[in-house]
């Protein structure tokens, strides 16, 4: 029980990031008008940027 | 004697600290004990809005652009009511009304994420540690001016900040694990209903009713309520570690924390209660050495 806690406690920013961020990356860029660059998908683009920023805060610990 | 007579005789000078002391109770018990029910109002009224937001934005009567500003307003004015809470303002243990304290904080801290237990436990140990380098929850808050006080309260709510372990040290000291298990769980909840909503096509909403008025909210009460009442922050000591100020945007654009002192000395008084409680003890304050800046 509370090594899984541990582990869901220490994997919310890489939870956070395909749960939130990459709909909200995708949705956004379809309100605004944007195409993903390279001929990839809204969704494609947004799994991209948005899974690698969570990769990123989930190994340095930051978002910014 | 109204709430409003005057109880501080015009020279201080010849009177002991005994004497100033009890002269500082007597103001602060004057206005202390009665059911703020302003703050009561001020909770439920602020969930009632924030919540009647949500259908009227998926029913579009009212537009995102105009229901993002009004949800960051309602994120902001979660905190105090709770605060009164946390502090059995609104009711004392063993009152008849007792259950209303409790409720104001558990039914509207998870706005902002929090269970209210983790919120009072965390609070109080900050009032008992005040500006202490090791014990106080809100020490990283400590900056050089406004500008880095706000990039240090976002970078404080990163995953490996400090005070993410503060907080936990806090809830270890008062034995409730418990409230990890909580706090972990309340987390989970709000990325689940974020994500939930965000797949189903509504991530816009989510963000611009939720998750930003969220971080805009927390920002602006850590910054007003933390940093600016209690900069610079290195003093330790009833009469010193925090500071009565004034603030830029006015006594209500700071959410009464030009007061701060009063709160801090005497947090039994309701929150609308500071301003006529300061005024009328601060020259027992100055006696005292405060820090007052009003």
């Amino acid at each position: 029980m509370e090594r899984t806690l541990k582990l869901v406690a220490y994997s919310l920013p890489i939870i956070f990031a395909f749960a939130f961020l990459v709909p909200v990356i995708d949705q956004g860029m379809q309100a605004l008008g944007l195409a993903a660059p390279f001929g990839l998908s809204t969704l494609t683009f947004a799994l991209v940027v948005g899974g690698g920023w969570g990769l990123f805060a989930q190994i340095t610990g930051r978002w910014l | 004697m109204n709430a409003h007579s005057p109880i501080v005789p015009s020279d201080l000078s010849q009177l002991s600290d005994g004497e100033l002391k009890k002269l500082e109770l007597k103001i602060a018990r004057k206005y202390s004990g009665k059911v703020p029910w302003i703050a009561v109002l001020w909770a439920f009224g602020n969930m009632a809005v924030w919540l009647s937001l949500w259908p009227l934005v998926f029913m579009e009567i009212l537009p995102l652009w105009a229901a993002f500003p009004i949800a960051t307003v309602c994120m902001a004015l979660v905190y105090l009511p709770t605060h009164e809470a946390q502090h059995d303002i609104i009711a004392r243990p063993g009152t008849n009304l007792r259950w209303l304290n409790e409720l104001v904080g558990h039914a509207t801290s998870w706005m902002i994420v929090y269970p209210f237990e983790v919120l009072r436990i965390t609070h109080l140990d900050h009032h008992r540690h005040t500006n202490d380098p090791e014990l106080d929850v809100d020490i990283t808050v400590n900056s050089k001016g406004p500008w880095h006080a706000i990039w240090n309260i976002v970078r404080q709510r990163q995953p490996n900040a400090k005070r993410n372990t503060d907080y936990l040290a806090a809830l270890v000291r008062a034995n409730r694990l418990d409230l990890i298990v909580l706090s972990i769980a309340y987390k989970v909840t709000f990325i689940g209903v974020l994500g939930a909503l965000a797949w189903n096509g509504d991530a816009l909403e989510a963000l611009f009713l939720w998750w930003l008025p969220y971080h805009l909210g927390i920002t602006y009460i850590v910054f007003f309520l933390s940093w600016a009442p209690h900069h610079p922050g290195g003093e330790q000591g009833r009469y010193r570690n925090t500071r009565s100020w004034k603030s830029k945007v006015g006594n209500l654009g700071s959410m009464g924390m030009q007061f701060h002192i009063v709160h801090h000395l005497h947090p039994y008084i309701p929150l609308h209660l500071t301003p006529a409680a300061y005024w009328e003890m601060s020259p027992i304050l100055e006696a005292r050495g405060a820090r007052l800046g009003l």
